[in-house]
């Protein structure tokens, strides 16, 4: 059982964990619409929220090498458009680099996206970690996401756990075999594994439901539900609205 | 493929979300018709084996990899609705929980993958199918030309929206995402019709789309 890198700090002690889920939703959503609809003329705004955030992850106490571990999901993407630089002719003059020509546009654009995307990350992450999965689909039910999409999203995260596991057993095993995967042929290996992953999760999905039709099961989901929206909640959503939203429309 | 937040402008982000909102309204319903409130374990089962089938990473060449998408396999097993709505539960869990894809970008990627990626999908499938004689080698061919397409397919509609919102210039970004993605395209075919194969030698009544020849009767699944 390894898959610690699933919202692995969602179950710390701290203000920030202890904010209603919807808080917390609203506040980092706005954020990000926020800044990624910042023109990226200026750098102030986002070293701001930037700010921001360093300050809520440090009441939140997740530990900074973490979150900046996560946040390199999105630097393939990032690398992707800094290819693209030396073919972009969209003035703002060129620069020498060796041999290459990088465009003045392109360098524009690759701070738009780094700066945009990193922040936005950060916050998801933020988000992610101070607040386990559960509690945050429970503030989506609140916000009228649809309830049989909230189901399927619960029903799939409490199976993810299982099948990474029956993968890491699977992989392990794979591994002890002396396969490489190295060529494109070797990629049939994967192929089985996916068929086997299928069927037992299918095979798995049937005798749950079984179960839990053996139970009573008709289709609702019954939990206890004690949930406030205090004042300090209020504070916080506002906050993250607020403080992003003021920056912005000074900097305009 | 999965679209960070900050790379598509205003414009893409809010059509793209709004495409991925009626797709979801579409694909709901179809879930409630098809299979009634009861079945989410199974359509959750199958949300979770996709999200764990993308964890293996397969090789291209040398030494560079890509993972499984699943859009084909999830349209074939399940038909294109129940197919699409595993594949956006698959993108939701993926932004949320591991901030794969931003959430202004959720919409676009819905649309990319679960809704080109798994429709496209299905119409190459569903036309093969109208077009080829029935047998089982004519059924994994038509997996395999609908898998290279799903991968195809999303990549391209994904360059276009980059394009659109000036993050890459379109003459570069859309020859280089699509020649890119028609090779690991061809893993995808493999991988699909490798897992295809093997389900409908063990399974078959749980490939939704496809009845095979001669009078064997399919299973209705609780």
């Amino acid at each position: 059982m390894q898959h610690g890198f699933l919202d692995r700090y969602a179950n710390l002690d701290s203000p920030l964990h202890r904010a209603d889920a919807r808080a917390k939703i609203v506040g980092f959503l706005s954020l990000i619409i926020v800044c990624v609809s910042t023109p990226s003329r200026y750098w102030q705004p986002f070293a701001a929220y930037f700010l921001l955030l360093l300050a809520l992850l440090a009441i939140s106490r997740v530990p900074i090498l973490y979150v900046m571990k996560r946040m390199a999901v999105v630097l393939p993407f990032i690398l992707m458009v800094a290819i693209f630089i030396p073919f972009f002719k969209r003035g703002g003059g060129s620069y020498n680099l060796g041999p290459l020509t990088l465009s003045g546009g392109g360098l524009m654009v690759l701070w738009n996206v780094s700066a945009k995307s990193l922040i936005s990350v950060f916050s998801v992450i933020l988000l992610s970690s101070t607040t386990s999965f559960p509690e945050l689909l429970k503030g989506l039910e609140r916000l009228k996401v649809p309830k049989l999409l909230i189901a399927l999203l619960s029903f799939t995260y409490r199976y993810v756990f299982v099948l990474v596991d029956e993968v890491q057993r699977m992989r392990r095993a794979r591994d002890s075999r002396g396969w490489k995967g190295r060529w494109l042929w070797e990629g049939k290996v994967i192929g089985h594994m996916i068929a086997t992953l299928f069927l037992r999760s299918y095979e798995r999905g049937e005798r749950v439901y079984g179960a839990m039709l053996a139970r009573g099961y008709d289709g609702r989901i019954r939990t206890l539900e004690i949930t406030t929206f205090g004042i300090y909640d209020f504070a916080l959503a506002f906050l993250l609205v607020a403080i992003p939203l003021t920056i912005r429309l000074f900097t305009g | 493929m999965h679209i960070p937040d900050g790379f598509l402008n205003a414009g893409v982000s809010v059509a793209t979300g709004v495409v991925a909102v009626g797709g979801g309204a579409v694909a709901l319903k179809k879930a409630r018709d098809e299979l009634d409130d009861k079945s989410v374990p199974m359509l959750a089962l199958c949300a979770a084996f996709i999200f764990a089938a993308q964890m293996l990473n397969f090789p291209i060449a040398g030494g560079t990899s890509g993972h499984f998408l699943g859009a084909a396999l999830a349209a074939i097993l399940l038909g294109p609705y129940l197919g699409s709505l595993v594949l956006m539960v698959v993108l939701i869990i993926q932004a949320l929980l591991f901030a794969d894809g931003g959430l202004t970008a959720l919409g676009a990627n819905i649309f990319n993958m679960a809704i080109v990626g798994v429709y496209g999908a299905y119409v190459i499938y569903y036309l093969l199918k109208k077009a080829l004689p029935r047998g089982r080698t004519w059924f994994l061919s038509s997996t395999a030309i609908s898998a290279w397409f799903s991968i195809v397919l999303a990549a391209l509609v994904c360059a276009l929206e980059l394009a659109i919102s000036g993050t890459s210039p379109a003459g570069t970004v859309i020859p280089a995402m699509v020649g890119i993605h028609a090779l690991i395209g061809i893993v995808e075919a493999l991988i699909t019709v490798v897992v295809a194969g093997v389900v409908m030698a063990a399974r078959p009544d749980l490939i939704r789309t496809y009845q095979p020849a001669g009078n064997l009767t399919v299973r209705e699944v609780a």
